[in-house]
C-alpha cells in the first residue's frame, strides 16, 4: 500500500482533538474513582456538601479514608447551573431572535434612506454585537457587581439583596445574547432572494415572511446557536462566582434567592479542598467536574436529536 | 514525583541562567525563592520584596497571591519554597508529612463588619452565640431579644438579618468559625471550623468571593453583616459599614485595635509550643481582641540544595527583624510578633537545610 504522508500527517492533527478529550475524561474518571464509590448515587440527591473537619484525624469508611464529617452532595448546584442557564436562555433567545431580524430585515430599509455620507449600518450593527462576544465574562461580572446587583436589590428584590439567580441569568444572557444573534443573522442572510420574494408575491406582509418563511427555514441553526449559548452558559465560571450570592447547603426558593453554579463552586471549593489530607475533598470536586461533563453532554446530544429532525413533528408522517 | 522535581530544577536553572544573563554586572547567579498562597499575606510580601532583594541581591524572590490551601499544597509538593497561609498546618498534614513547618510571620485581626442604617457610626456589640445565631438562621432579625440585651439603648430596626460568608476558601473563614466554635458548643458540634464549611442554610445569606467581595456584597445590602480582614479595614470603612465591638473570652466588649489585638497575642506567647501551631482566637486577657492569628509561613525543612536552603533561611530571617518593622506592617494593619515567638521561629528556621 502507498504510504501518504499529507493524508497521515491529516490523521493524526484529527485524532489529536477526540483523543485529548478522551484523555480529560479518562483522567476524571480515573482520579475520581474513590469519590464516585464512596458517594454513590446519593451524590446527585443530596443537598449538604460538607468537607469535614481538615484539622481532625481522618476516618476509614468501607476502607477509604475521608475527613470527619465529610459528606458531599451536589443538588444544590445542578439545580442551580440548570436554573441560571435556563433562564439565560429564556432572556437571550427573544433579544437576540430580535435583533437578527433588525439586521437582518429592517436594516436594508433603513439603508435605503440613508444619506450618502453615512457609512453603511449593518456591518457597523453587527460588528458591535459581536464585540460583545469578545468582551472577557470577568468585565460582565464586573459590570453585575457595580450596576446590576444594586439595581435587583433596590427596585426588584423584595429581601433586598440582588445577588442571586435572576443577577446569575442576566448576566449569563448578556454574554451569550451575541453568539446566537451572529449565527442566527449569518443563516438569514443567506436565505435565498427567490423565497421572500414569492412569499410577498403571495400577498405575504412583512410579518408574516418573516415569522411564517424565514424562521422556519433557519430552525435548525437557530437551535444550534442555542446548544453553542447554553454550552457557554453551563460552563461559565468567574461572572457567576462574582454575582450568584454563593449558595451552599440551600436549595434556590425563588428567582432572587442566591444560587452556585457547578463551575463556579469547583472554583470556589479547590483552595479548601487542596489542604485535605485524605484528597477526598479534590477527589470530589473532580466527580463534580465529571458531572458537569455530562450534563454538556446530554445537551449537545438533545440539539443533535432535534436538529436531526427526529422529534419533528412534520416528520413523522 | 522524579519527574517533577527534574521539571523543577530545570526550569529553577533556566531562570537561573535567565537572571544571570539578565544581571551581567553581579558575580554570580542569583537563587530563585518561589512564595504562593494567602491573599491576605501577599499584600505585604508585595511591601517586602523591594526592600528584601536590594538588601540581597543574591536572591530572587517571586511572589504569587493564590490562596492559603494552594500554599499549602504547593510548598508539600515542592513546587514553590514558601507557601503562605493564614492559618497552620493541621496534625493529619503534620503526620502526613512530618518535615512541613509552620513558622509565623505577622499577626493580623478580622473585624465584623455591619450595614445598618443610621447606626454604622456606633459600635455595635455582638458576641460568638450571636454570631453562631445569626449564620445558623437562629436569630434572623436584628431586634432580636439576644442583639438588644448585648446593646442596652440602642435602637435596633426590626429587620431581616443578612449574614455575608466567604465562598471561596480563606483564612478568614477560619479564624471566624474557630471564634464561633470556641465561643458557642453547638456550633462546634455542628459546623466546626475550616477554611471552608458547610455554613447552614439561612434564607437570604449571601456568599461573596474574596475581600473585596465581602466589602461590595455588604455594602450593596443593607442590614448584612460580614466579616473582613483588618487589611481591607480602609476598604470597608470607605464602604461606609460598620465595626462590632467583639466579646471575648474574659466578657468584655472589644474592637480590633493594636492595643487589644497584641494582649490576645501576649497571652498566647506563653502556651505557643515549639512548632507554633496554635490559635490565637479567644484568647484571655481582659481587652484581648478575640479573632486574632498568626499569619503563617509553610516551609519544607528539606530543600532542594543547600544554596536554596541558604536563602529561604536569609528571607526568614529577614522578615522576622527588618521585615517586622512598622512601616511595612502598618500599611496592612498587621502587627509585629512578640521577641518570644521571633526566639520559637528562629528555632523552626535553623531546621532548614
Amino acid at each position: 500500500m502507498k504510504i501518504r504522508p499529507f493524508r497521515l500527517s491529516l490523521l493524526g492533527l484529527s485524532l489529536f482533538v477526540p483523543a485529548a478529550l478522551c484523555a480529560v475524561v479518562l483522567f476524571l474518571i480515573i482520579y475520581s474513582g474513590q469519590a464516585i464509590v464512596f458517594n454513590g448515587l446519593g451524590f446527585l440527591s443530596r443537598i449538604t456538601w460538607n468537607l469535614g473537619n481538615l484539622y481532625s484525624d481522618p476516618v476509614t469508611i468501607n476502607g477509604i479514608q475521608i475527613p470527619l464529617g465529610a459528606n458531599y452532595g451536589i443538588l444544590v448546584f445542578i439545580i442551580g447551573t440548570l436554573a441560571s442557564s435556563l433562564i439565560a436562555i429564556l432572556i437571550a433567545v427573544p433579544l437576540s431572535v430580535g435583533a437578527a431580524i433588525f439586521l437582518a430585515e429592517a436594516v436594508p430599509e433603513l439603508e435605503r434612506s440613508r444619506p450618502r455620507w453615512m457609512p453603511p449600518i449593518r456591518p457597523a450593527l453587527s460588528m458591535l454585537v459581536e464585540l460583545v462576544a469578545v468582551v472577557p465574562s470577568v468585565v460582565f461580572g464586573l459590570w453585575g457587581v457595580a450596576v446590576l446587583v444594586p439595581f435587583i436589590g433596590k427596585y426588584l428584590a423584595p429581601s433586598g439583596n440582588g445577588y442571586g439567580l435572576l443577577a446569575a441569568s442576566i448576566v449569563l444572557a448578556l454574554m451569550i445574547t451575541p453568539i446566537i444573534a451572529t449565527t442566527l443573522l449569518d443563516s438569514l442572510m443567506q436565505i435565498g432572494k427567490e423565497n421572500r420574494e414569492s412569499a410577498f408575491a403571495l400577498g405575504a406582509t412583512h410579518f408574516e415572511v418573516v415569522s411564517k418563511v424565514m424562521l422556519p427555514m433557519v430552525r435548525t441553526t437557530l437551535i444550534g446557536g442555542i446548544v453553542l449559548a447554553l454550552g457557554r452558559a453551563l460552563g461559565e465560571t468567574m461572572a457567576v462566582l462574582m454575582v450568584s450570592g454563593g449558595a451552599i447547603n440551600i436549595l434556590p426558593t425563588s428567582i432572587f434567592s442566591p444560587v452556585s453554579t457547578i463551575a463556579s463552586f469547583i472554583v470556589s471549593q479547590l483552595d479548601s479542598a487542596e489542604s485535605d489530607p485524605t484528597n477526598m475533598a479534590v477527589r470530589s470536586l473532580a466527580e463534580i467536574a465529571l458531572v458537569l461533563f455530562v450534563i454538556t453532554l446530554a445537551v449537545n446530544a438533545t440539539a443533535k436529536l432535534l436538529t436531526s429532525g427526529a422529534l419533528s413533528v412534520r416528520n413523522r408522517k | 514525583m522524579k519527574l517533577s522535581t527534574k521539571l523543577r530544577n530545570s526550569g529553577a536553572a533556566a531562570l537561573a541562567l535567565a537572571v544571570a544573563l539578565g544581571a551581567a554586572g553581579t558575580a554570580h547567579a542569583a537563587t530563585t525563592l518561589v512564595e504562593t498562597g494567602s491573599s491576605l499575606l501577599y499584600p505585604l510580601f508585595n511591601l517586602w520584596v523591594p526592600d528584601f532583594t536590594a538588601a540581597n541581591p543574591g536572591i530572587q524572590l517571586t511572589t504569587t497571591s493564590t490562596g492559603s490551601g494552594a500554599g499549602i499544597a504547593q510548598s508539600i509538593k515542592g513546587l514553590v519554597q514558601i507557601g503562605a497561609s493564614d492559618a497552620y498546618l493541621s496534625d493529619g498534614i503534620v503526620k502526613k508529612n512530618p518535615g512541613m513547618l509552620s513558622i509565623p510571620l505577622a499577626i493580623s485581626a478580622q473585624a465584623i463588619n455591619f450595614n445598618l442604617p443610621g447606626l454604622n457610626d456606633k459600635n455595635i456589640k455582638l458576641s460568638g452565640p450571636i454570631l453562631a445565631g445569626i449564620y445558623s438562621g437562629k436569630i434572623t432579625m436584628w431586634n432580636d431579644k439576644a442583639i438588644k440585651a448585648a446593646n442596652p439603648g440602642v435602637k435596633l430596626p426590626a429587620h431581616v438579618i443578612i449574614p455575608i460568608h466567604r465562598v471561596d476558601g480563606s483564612g478568614d473563614t477560619f479564624i471566624f468559625t474557630q471564634y464561633l466554635s470556641d465561643s458557642t458548643p453547638a456550633w462546634a458540634h455542628t459546623v466546626d471550623y475550616g477554611t471552608a464549611v458547610s455554613w447552614p442554610a439561612v434564607t437570604g445569606g449571601i456568599g461573596a468571593n474574596g475581600n473585596s467581595g465581602m466589602v461590595s456584597a455588604a455594602a450593596a445590602n443593607p442590614y448584612s453583616i460580614a466579616y473582613i480582614g483588618v487589611s481591607f479595614s480602609d476598604q470597608a470603612a470607605k464602604a461606609g459599614l460598620g465595626v462590632a465591638k467583639l466579646k471575648n473570652a474574659d466578657g468584655n466588649y472589644e474592637l480590633p485595635t493594636a492595643a487589644t489585638v497584641g494582649t490576645a497575642a501576649n497571652s498566647i506567647v506563653t502556651q505557643t509550643p515549639p512548632d507554633e501551631r496554635i490559635s490565637m482566637v479567644f484568647a484571655h486577657g481582659a481587652n484581648a481582641y478575640p479573632i486574632a492569628n498568626y499569619e503563617y509561613a509553610i516551609i519544607n525543612t528539606a530543600q532542594p540544595n543547600a544554596e536554596t536552603a541558604t536563602a529561604v533561611k536569609t528571607f526568614l530571617n529577614w522578615a522576622l527583624t527588618s521585615g517586622n518593622d512598622m512601616k511595612y506592617l502598618s500599611q496592612v494593619h498587621f502587627l509585629p510578633l512578640p521577641a518570644a515567638i521571633v526566639t520559637l521561629s528562629k528555632t523552626q528556621i535553623a531546621k532548614i537545610h
